[in-house]
């Protein structure tokens, strides 16, 4: 039929002049001064004290500041504060840094750092909170000089101060336009101000020209809302953002053949662990099944076939970088002896098969976390154990087996540093503390030295003191750590920037690479 | 009619009841936002603190009276993943990225399905008819998801055409647009060969052929109009597909719609925003459905309700 055909051709034509257009609207290719970094979640709220989130204080970095930076290498570079004593085992002196202003011109002074210290410490109703409850009073001397009182001795009160949480935020525009409109509409100290925020797509920030460590490089910032794992490597690929975070270890071979980007790897503070139920009535409250459980498990195996390499095991939930962390000794090795795991499980009375044990783990919240279910199975069945896997998506495991303390053996989890300290990692072991349900676990030793670490002011000492605690779990596997798990950063060619071991996306140190 | 309009309207009333108390229940019974917002070794009083701020300590029965009477008062709460801004808004600023797309789809989906399927039904079990038949099937089982990543792979990472991600200019919206479109311009494609060959077989259409009008005349003039009720309906109807394939459409372009924010809010299990977005979009596919009852009853006039 002729109107067939008539309309057929219509049809391709209007196709090929679509083509041709999209052929000339090509992807809009960046400034030179601006930097766009792909992100898999939204910033929840800039109230840097309520967001809860490592991910979301990534971006936040980048408008406020704090007092002091707990560096990589987990030493103090001085920020707000330019140098601070103890004055008395309570009390901490802090000398503000001078001729710092806010976005809206006004001046940084002790006030701010009252007002925001004080608030963090005071309403319970705050995510970060929980970091300064031990701080009862911020004293003002003078415009550039406070005295931070402490209910106890706290050793790590620079960590809390340098880490989520201790951004400090402006009294004055705090208290003209409210805490919500903070929250949505912020200005800092940092080196860029905000400039807008559309939820689930975007967030934009421009250089502070009068910043006081000079004018950032970068105009404009934006950090996208880029939830996909797929798309986000795909817009790294095309140029569309020039930092990709969290890529997927089956996407770095993608990045790295193409010559517009590469892979960086991102070490984090968190250790994957198995954490073991010792209650008497289960086969894993036996300290020989246990300590044959961690002689089954290859580390290196896991690392090297899951993780495309990107880890290191560990016996302990430390890693560089974390203060007072006895890496040394426990920090780069494991235990794995398959022939001493069977000979252990014999010892305890399980012959091949008599053993039966579950194995819980998440899946969906950690890199290739329920694959590592699976082949720890795979390497407890090895040396003669029965292994019931029980994998559920991660809320349900929450939920279900690790909120209500329901482990049945072992249960697969990872488990962060946000403090960068010692201290942190232990916290919830002691009796009737936060893993009492999840362990059943109680050592009344290793309660002393927690105890007496918590206000020992001399480092060596409490060093010490953690490193003997440490050795107690060690020695006694209420969990085993399996290795501290590295993630992967997508970084655009046209820039030079090295990711950090706190998973900041701190700006300011990103400069365009010359080619 | 206006009294079939306030019935139908009456009914929606117990329904939606129905879909509170569902998703309500639904979503407390999958998972709990405060273990996903905390670190799994925060404190137990952290946590305690926490919920009781957010009002999960209450017993259910009072949870849903809260959430109840909020509704009715277009309170829908406040969001947890957005630390206590309101719902409500939150919900409706997305709706034009939502609206742009569902739009641009349906246009992609009426572009392609009108023209192909009035092709098949002239030419029918032809090579194009087969052809058409072929690719209807095909677009109906590709999920998705997967020809999302597929057209990105495509036209941007290997052509470097169109935008990867993220909305925008008009280009950002053509690879999501398509993504969306496509399933649904092969159901509507099959309707408009089906529609339009019964009423091509019909005796006016012969008669019409008899007196000598023009081919054209008789398809465009004659058939055609009456051809395009049953799709138009099926258009109506369907349109509300385009609301659930948004979910999964919006992630995988990263575009800021209601969607997106529908699969945030259950990873977060943002419970209040979760029961909006739900409890509003139901509302919307029954409107939409009375709306085409209505419209139908307008266009033929051998319909009616009364």
């Amino acid at each position: 039929m002729k109107q067939g055909r008539k309309l057929a051709m219509a049809m391709s034509r209007t196709l090929l002049a679509l083509v041709v257009a999209l052929i000339t609207a090509n992807a809009t290719a960046q400034s030179n001064q601006e930097l766009v970094i792909g992100q898999s979640i939204d910033v929840n709220t800039f109230d840097p004290q309520n967001t809860g989130n490592t991910q979301v204080s990534a971006v936040l970095v980048n408008i406020f500041d704090y007092l002091v930076w707990v560096q990589a290498d987990g030493s103090f570079e001085p920020v707000l504060a330019t140098s601070w004593e103890q004055v008395t085992p309570t009390a901490w002196r802090f000398e503000l840094r001078e001729n710092v202003l806010w976005h809206d011109g006004r001046p940084f002074t002790a006030a701010d750092v009252e007002f925001t210290i004080e608030r963090v410490a005071n309403d319970d109703s705050l995510f970060e909170h929980d970091s300064f409850a031990s701080i009862v009073d911020v004293e003002v001397v003078d415009d550039h000089e406070v005295i931070i009182h402490t209910s106890a001795p706290d050793p790590i009160l620079l960590n809390r101060l340098g880490r989520k949480g201790g951004e400090i935020i402006p009294r004055h525009y705090v208290e003209q336009v409210g805490i919500s409109e903070f929250a949505t509409n912020p200005i800092g100290t940092g080196p860029f101000k905000f400039v807008s925020w559309s939820r689930d797509d975007r967030v934009v920030f421009e250089a502070f020209d009068d910043y006081w460590r000079g004018r950032p490089h970068w105009d404009k910032i934006t950090f996208r809302t880029i939830p996909e794992d797929a798309t986000r490597v795909n817009s790294l690929l095309t140029g569309e953002i020039d930092i990709a975070v969290s890529v997927p270890v089956q996407d770095m071979g993608r990045i790295e053949s193409g010559s517009r980007a590469r892979v960086l790897p991102q070490p984090t503070t968190r250790i994957m662990l198995l954490f073991v139920n010792t209650d008497a009535s289960l086969p894993t409250g036996d300290p020989r099944v246990r300590a044959a459980i961690d002689y089954a498990i290859d580390d290196q195996l896991l690392v090297d076939t899951l993780m495309d390499g990107l880890g290191v095991p560990t016996l302990a939930r430390i890693s560089p970088g974390i203060s007072a962390a006895p890496l040394d000794e426990f920090y780069g090795t494991y235990n794995y002896d398959p022939d001493e795991a069977v000979r252990l499980l014999e010892e305890a009375g399980y012959g091949p098969g008599d053993l039966t044990l579950t194995v819980h783990g998440p899946q969906g919240r950690y890199s290739q976390d329920a694959e590592l279910t699976q082949v720890i199975g795979l390497l407890l069945e090895e040396v003669g154990i029965n292994v019931q896997l029980d994998i559920r998506e991660f809320s349900a495991f929450q939920q279900q087996v690790w909120d209500p303390g329901r482990i049945e053996g072992i249960a697969l989890i990872g488990h962060a540093n946000g403090m960068m300290d010692s201290w942190f990692a232990l916290r919830g072991f002691p009796c009737g503390g936060a893993y009492a349900g999840q362990t059943n676990w109680c050592n009344p030793e290793f309660d002393e030295l927690l105890t007496a670490s918590e206000v020992e002011m001399d480092p060596a000492k409490r060093a010490e003191l953690l490193r003997d605690a440490f050795a107690i779990l060690v020695d006694e596997r209420p969990l085993i750590p399996l290795f501290q798990a590295e993630n992967l950063v997508g970084v655009s060619n046209r820039i030079t920037w090295e990711p950090s071991v706190d998973e900041m996306l701190w700006m300011y140190s990103a400069e365009p690479r010359e080619e | 009619m206006t009294s079939f309009v306030i019935r139908r309207l009456l009914q929606m009333i117990p329904i939606v009841f129905g879909i509170t108390l569902l998703v309500f229940l639904l979503v407390r019974s999958t998972g709990d936002p405060v273990s996903l917002m905390l670190p799994p070794d925060a404190p137990l009083e952290q946590r305690e603190q926490i919920r009781r701020a957010l009002g999960l300590d209450l017993p259910l029965w009072q949870q849903y009276g809260i959430f109840l009477t909020g509704i009715v008062q277009g309170d829908f709460g406040e969001s947890v993943r957005y630390r206590g801004q309101d719902v409500l808004s939150i919900v409706i600023e997305r709706l034009p990225a939502t609206l742009e797309l569902s739009a641009a789809a349906l246009v992609v989906a009426i572009g392609l399905s009108l023209p192909i399927g009035l092709l098949s039904a002239l030419h029918r079990n032809s090579w194009l008819d087969r052809l058409a038949s072929t690719m209807a099937i095909l677009a109906r089982a590709m999920p998705n998801f997967w020809l999302g990543i597929m057209l990105i792979l495509a036209f941007s990472v290997v052509l470097g055409w169109l935008p990867v991600s993220g909305r925008g200019g008009w280009a950002h919206v053509v690879l999501p647009a398509l993504t969306l479109g496509t399933s649904l311009a092969a159901l509507l494609m099959r309707m408009m060969r089906s529609s339009m060959l019964e009423v091509l077989g019909q005796d006016y259409v012969r008669t019409a052929k008899a007196k000598g009008l023009a081919p054209r005349r008789v398809v465009l003039k004659h058939a055609l109009r009456n051809g395009l009720v049953a799709y138009l309906a099926v258009v109506g109807v369907t349109s509300a597909e385009l609301v659930a394939g948004a979910v999964v459409t919006e992630q995988v372009f990263a575009w800021p719609g209601v969607g997106l924010l529908a699969v945030q809010a259950v990873n977060s299990r943002d419970m209040a925003v979760v029961q909006a977005i739900v409890v509003l979009s139901s509302i919307a596919v029954m409107l939409m459905n009375l709306l085409v009852d209505v419209a139908y009853a307008l266009v033929d006039p051998r319909i009616s309700y009364s």
